[in-house]
C-alpha cells in the first residue's frame, strides 16, 4: 500500500457511499447531493494519480478544474429542474416519477 | 505520525463520515451539512496533495455555491413538514448490496494496480495551472465557460414560472 | 485552416447555428424559422457539394484533427474531420434529403404550433448526422451517434401531448440505447488497444500484420455491429422502427428511411475493412441480415398503414445493404445506401402528400377519397415503388443487382437463393402498396370501413378542399426526387471508381442470368400484386391474409415485442415491484385494503412497462463494475 493506494481508497469509499444513496435515496435533491459526491470522489482520483504517479500534474488540475465545472453546470440545471417538476407534480421523489421513465 | 499524514487521515475520516451524514440521515438539510463537512474534507485531501487552489476551489464552488443552491431549491420545493414515508428494506439492502459489490469489484481493480513513481518535479502552482489552462487546454477552457453559460441561461429557463403554466394552459393538438 | 476543413465546417457548423438560432429566438416566428433553416441547410449542401467535387477526388484523403484535451503524449481527446470519398459523398446525401425534406415541410406543417421548434429540431439532425458522417475518430462518431439519437427522439416524440408519439419516441430511444452500449465498448476497446481510434488508424491496424491482434479485431466488429444493429433497426432490434413512424411524415422520410437508420450502414463501410477481417462476424451478419430481410419483407405483406408498409420495406432494404457489405463489396451496399436514400424518401414524401389529402395512414382509406387526383402523388408512388422494387430503368434496380451479383460471388449458395426471394416479395409487397392506394375498391371486393389502424393524422389540420399554397412546395420536392430515382441508378460505376481501385461495378445495362432471374422474380410478384389488388374487381386480399394465424403473426412483428414484453422488461423490473410490493402490502396495505388493493394492482400492472430510473442505474453500475472485475482479472497487474 502506497500514499496513492490511500488515496485512492478514500476515493473509492467516497465513490460507493455517493453510489448509495444514489440508489436509495427517494429525493431528488438527496441523489444530487449523492451524485455530487462520486464527482468529488473522482476529481479526488485524478489529482491523487497526476501529482503522485504521473508525468505532469498540471493535467490532473486542468481536468478537475473542469470536472467541478460541469459539477456546477449541472447542479444548477438540475436543481431548477427539480423546482420546476415540483411545480407539475407536486412531489420531487423519484418513486412517483415513473410514469415519465420508459 | 508526521505532519502530513496526520492531515491526511483527518481530513479522510471528515470526508467519509460526512458522506455518511450526506446520504445516510434523513433530514435533507443534515444531508446538506454533511456534504459540505465531506467536502471539506476532500479539500484537506487536495491540501495535502500540494492543489491548493483546487482546495480553494472546491470549498468556494461546492460548499459555497451548490450547497446554497440546495437549501433553495428545498426550501422551494419541500414542504418542510411534509410526512416521510418509511424506508424500505430491500431497497435500502439492495443499495447496499450493490454499492459493496462495486466496491469490491473495483478494489479488486485496485489493489493489484501498480503506479509508476512521480516521473517529473511537481509543478502544481496555480500560475502554472493557469499557464496551461490558457495554452495548452485552452479548447476545454472555453468549452466549460460555454456550458456554464448554458447551464446558467437552462436553469433560469427550466424553473422560470410562466412557461410551463402558459404550456398547461394551451389545449393538446390544437393547432 | 485550408479551403477544404473551412468547408467541411461549413457544412457542420451552419446547421448548429440555425439549430440555436431557432431554437432560442424564432420558435414563435414559423416562416423566418422555415427560412433559415432551409438557407442553412442549402449552405451545407453547397459546402458538401464542393467537397465531393474537388476535395475528395478518389485516392485523396484529408485528415484534420484537433486534441482538446491533451492527456498524454499517446492518449488524447480530439475532434476533427475526415474527408474522403465515402465520407463527402454521405454528407452530399444527407445534406440534399435533409434539405428536401426542410422544403417539402414547409407544406406539410404549415399551421402546427411547433413549426419553428421543428425546424430547429431538423436543423439539429441535420448538424448531427453531418457530424457523425465527417468524424475523424471513432469517439466523436460516437458522440454524434448519441446526438443523431437525441435527435431522432425529439421528432419521433415531436407530437409529446399524445400518448403514441411520447411511447414511441422512449421505444427508439431504449431499444438503439441497447445497442449503443455494444458500441461504446467497442470504440473503449479499441482505444485502450490504439489511444485515440482514429478512423483510417484503426482500418491500418485491422489489417494483417496491423497493431491489433486478430481476436481483439473480431471482438471489436462484433461490439460495433451491436451498434449497427440497434441504429439500422436489424435482427432483434428492430420492432423500434415500425413504432416510429408515429412521428411526422417528413421526419420518417428523413430518419428513418434515408439518413439515420443508414448511419448504422454507413459505419460498417466506414470500417469496412476492420469488418472484412473479422469473418466470423462477417458471416454472422450475413445470416441476420437475410433473415432481417425476409421476416420484415412478410411483415411489409400485411400490413395496411401505408406508413408501417414503408418502414419494413425500409428494414429490408437496410438488411440489404448489410448483406452486401457482408458479403465484401463496400461498394454494392453503399451504391444501394444512396439509392435507397433518393427512393426510400421520394416514397415517404409521396405518402405524405396522400395522408395530407386523406387524413389516415389506411391505405383503403386513402383509396376511397380519390388518391388519383393527386398527380405529384401518384407519379412519385408508382415511379418510387418501381425503384423499391427493382424495375429496370429505376435507380434501385441497379444497386439490388450490384448486391445480388456481391451475394453471389462471397457468399453461400443458400443465401443467394433466398436473397432472390426476398427480391421477389419485396416486388410483391411494393405493387400491393401502390394498388391498395390508387385502385378504388370495386363494389363487394376488400373491406370498405377500416379497422383499428386508421390513425388520425394530426398537426396539419389544413381542410381538405382547394389547393393550399404550401402543397406546391410538396409537389415540386417529389418530382424532383421522383426525376432522381431515374438518374441515381447511373451513379453505380462513378462511385466504385471513387471508393478507390478493387470496387468493381458492372456497367448499368449488364444482363446476366442473375439479373433475368431477379426481373423475373419482380415480374411475378407484381403480377402476384396485380390479381389479387389491382385488376378490376380483384378480391383485394393478399395471398397471406387467407390464413388468419399467419396474418396475425407477421402483422404483430412476428410477436417479437410480445416476447420482449414477457421476458426482458419483466425481469428488469422485477426488483422493484418487489420493492413496491413490500411498501404497498406490509406498510399501506394493513391499514386500508380494499382501496390501496385495487389501486396496487393498477399500479402493479402498469410497473411491468415502466421501471424506476433508480433500478436502471443499479444495473447499469453492476454491469460496470463487473466489467472492471473481469478486465481486472484478465489484465491484472496492467
Amino acid at each position: 500500500m502506497t500514499w496513492l493506494h490511500w488515496y485512492l481508497l478514500v476515493a473509492l469509499l467516497l465513490f460507493c457511499i455517493g453510489l448509495y444513496g444514489l440508489v436509495q435515496r427517494r429525493s431528488l435533491v438527496a441523489m444530487l447531493i449523492a451524485l455530487e459526491l462520486m464527482l468529488a470522489a473522482v476529481s479526488l482520483n485524478v489529482v491523487a494519480i497526476t501529482s503522485l504517479s504521473g508525468r505532469s500534474s498540471s493535467v490532473g488540475q486542468v481536468v478537475a478544474i473542469i470536472l467541478i465545472g460541469v459539477a456546477a453546470a449541472e447542479g444548477a440545471v438540475a436543481l431548477s429542474l427539480f423546482v420546476a417538476i415540483q411545480r407539475e407534480v407536486q412531489s420531487i421523489n423519484v418513486e412517483n416519477l415513473s410514469e415519465l421513465k420508459g | 505520525m508526521n505532519w502530513t499524514g496526520f492531515l491526511f487521515g483527518a481530513s479522510a475520516a471528515l470526508a467519509l463520515v460526512g458522506a455518511l451524514f450526506a446520504v445516510g440521515l434523513k433530514n435533507i438539510f443534515h444531508n446538506i451539512l454533511g456534504f459540505a463537512l465531506s467536502l471539506v474534507g476532500v479539500a484537506g485531501l487536495f491540501l495535502t496533495l500540494g492543489s491548493d487552489f483546487l482546495a480553494i476551489v472546491l470549498l468556494l464552488v461546492y460548499v459555497g455555491a451548490l450547497g446554497i443552491a440546495m437549501v433553495y431549491a428545498v426550501m422551494l420545493s419541500q414542504p418542510l413538514d411534509a410526512p416521510r414515508a418509511p424506508r424500505s428494506l430491500p431497497k435500502v439492502a439492495g443499495a447496499a448490496l450493490l454499492a459493496a459489490a462495486v466496491a469490491m469489484a473495483l478494489w479488486a481493480v485496485l489493489h493489484r494496480a501498480h503506479f509508476p513513481p512521480q516521473a517529473g518535479a511537481l509543478e502544481v502552482t496555480p500560475q502554472f495551472t493557469g499557464f496551461r489552462l490558457l495554452s495548452d487546454y485552452v479548447l476545454a477552457f472555453e468549452l466549460i465557460s460555454v456550458l456554464l453559460v448554458v447551464a446558467m441561461i437552462g436553469a433560469v429557463m427550466v424553473a422560470r414560472k410562466d412557461r410551463s403554466a402558459a404550456a398547461r394552459k394551451a389545449p393538446p393538438g390544437s393547432p | 485552416m485550408t479551403a477544404a476543413a473551412l468547408a467541411a465546417v461549413l457544412a457542420q457548423g451552419v446547421p448548429l447555428a440555425v439549430c440555436a438560432v431557432v431554437l432560442v429566438a424564432l420558435r414563435g416566428r414559423p416562416r423566418a424559422a422555415a427560412a433559415l433553416a432551409i438557407a442553412g441547410m442549402a449552405v451545407s449542401l453547397a459546402a458538401s457539394a464542393w467537397l465531393v467535387a474537388t476535395v475528395a477526388v478518389p485516392g485523396r484523403t484529408l485528415l484534420a484533427q484537433t486534441v482538446f484535451l491533451p492527456v498524454d503524449a499517446s492518449r488524447s481527446l480530439a475532434f476533427g474531420v475526415l474527408l474522403d470519398p465515402l465520407s463527402t459523398t454521405m454528407a452530399l446525401v444527407v445534406a440534399a434529403v435533409t434539405l428536401a425534406v426542410m422544403v417539402y415541410s414547409t407544406g406539410y406543417m404549415a399551421g402546427d404550433p411547433g413549426f419553428g421548434r421543428y425546424y430547429g429540431f431538423l436543423a439539429l439532425f441535420g448538424w448531427a448526422m453531418q457530424g457523425l458522417v465527417l468524424s475523424a475518430n471513432l469517439l466523436q462518431t460516437l458522440v454524434f451517434w448519441e446526438l443523431v439519437g437525441l435527435a431522432s427522439f425529439l421528432l419521433i416524440g415531436f407530437w409529446f401531448d399524445r400518448p403514441a408519439p411520447a411511447a414511441a419516441a422512449r421505444k427508439a430511444f431504449l431499444m438503439t440505447r441497447v445497442g449503443d452500449v455494444g458500441f461504446l465498448l467497442g470504440v473503449l476497446l479499441l482505444i485502450r488497444a490504439l489511444g485515440l481510434a482514429t478512423i483510417p488508424d484503426v482500418i491500418a491496424a485491422a489489417a494483417p500484420g496491423g497493431a491489433l491482434s486478430p481476436r481483439e479485431v473480431a471482438v471489436a466488429a462484433a461490439l460495433l455491429l451491436m451498434g449497427v444493429i440497434g441504429k439500422s433497426a436489424q435482427g432483434p432490434l428492430f420492432t423500434w422502427l415500425p413504432d416510429a413512424m408515429e412521428g411526422p411524415t417528413p421526419v420518417s422520410a428523413l430518419l428513418h428511411s434515408a439518413t439515420m437508420v443508414a448511419a448504422g450502414v454507413y459505419l460498417v463501410a466506414r470500417l469496412h475493412p476492420l469488418f472484412a477481417a473479422a469473418p466470423a462476424v462477417m458471416h454472422v451478419l450475413l445470416w441476420l441480415a437475410l433473415a432481417t430481410a425476409l421476416a420484415t419483407a412478410t411483415m411489409a405483406m400485411v400490413a395496411v398503414d401505408i406508413k408501417r408498409v414503408l418502414a419494413y420495406s425500409t428494414i429490408s432494404q437496410l438488411a440489404y445493404m448489410l448483406m452486401g457489405l457482408a458479403a465484401g463489396s463496400a461498394a454494392a451496399g453503399y451504391f444501394h445506401l444512396v439509392t435507397h436514400a433518393g427512393f426510400k424518401a421520394l416514397l415517404f414524401l409521396t405518402a405524405g402528400i396522400f395522408i395530407h389529402h386523406a387524413h389516415s395512414n389506411d391505405m383503403r382509406e386513402i383509396a376511397a377519397r380519390e388518391p388519383r387526383s393527386q398527380r405529384a402523388g401518384v407519379i412519385g408512388l408508382v415511379a418510387g415503388s418501381a425503384a423499391l422494387a427493382g424495375v429496370i430503368p429505376f435507380a434501385g434496380y441497379f444497386s439490388k443487382e450490384e448486391i445480388l451479383a456481391a451475394v453471389g460471388a462471397g457468399a453461400p449458395r443458400a443465401v443467394l437463393v433466398l436473397a432472390y426471394l426476398g427480391a421477389g416479395l419485396t416486388a410483391y409487397y411494393a405493387f400491393r402498396m401502390v394498388f391498395l392506394t390508387l385502385m378504388p375498391a370495386g363494389p363487394g371486393g376488400g373491406a370498405r370501413t377500416p379497422g383499428g389502424a386508421a390513425a388520425p393524422h394530426g398537426g396539419a389540420a389544413a381542410p381538405a378542399q382547394g389547393r393550399a399554397p404550401g402543397e406546391l412546395a410538396m409537389s415540386v420536392t417529389v418530382l424532383v426526387l421522383a426525376a432522381l430515382t431515374l438518374v441515381l441508378g447511373y451513379l453505380g460505376p462513378w462511385l466504385a471508381a471513387r471508393l478507390g481501385p478493387g470496387e468493381a461495378v458492372r456497367g448499368p445495362f449488364v444482363l446476366g442470368t442473375g439479373a433475368l432471374v431477379a426481373l423475373a422474380l419482380v415480374a411475378a410478384g407484381i403480377g402476384l400484386a396485380w390479381l389479387e389488388f389491382g385488376r378490376p374487381g380483384a378480391p383485394r386480399i393478399g395471398f397471406v391474409e387467407r390464413v388468419p394465424p399467419l396474418a396475425r403473426f407477421f402483422g404483430d412483428n412476428w410477436y417479437l415485442d410480445r416476447l420482449y414484453r414477457a421476458t426482458v422488461i419483466r425481469w428488469a423490473t422485477a426488483l422493484s415491484r418487489a420493492a413496491h410490493w413490500n411498501d404497498r402490502t406490509l406498510v399501506d396495505g394493513a391499514t386500508d385494503g380494499v382501496a390501496n388493493g385495487t389501486i396496487g394492482g393498477g399500479r402493479l400492472l402498469a410497473l411491468v412497462q415502466s421501471g424506476y430510473v433508480q433500478v436502471y442505474l443499479a444495473v447499469a453500475v453492476g454491469l460496470v463494475a463487473a466489467l472492471a472485475w473481469a478486465l481486472g482479472a484478465a489484465g491484472g497487474g496492467r
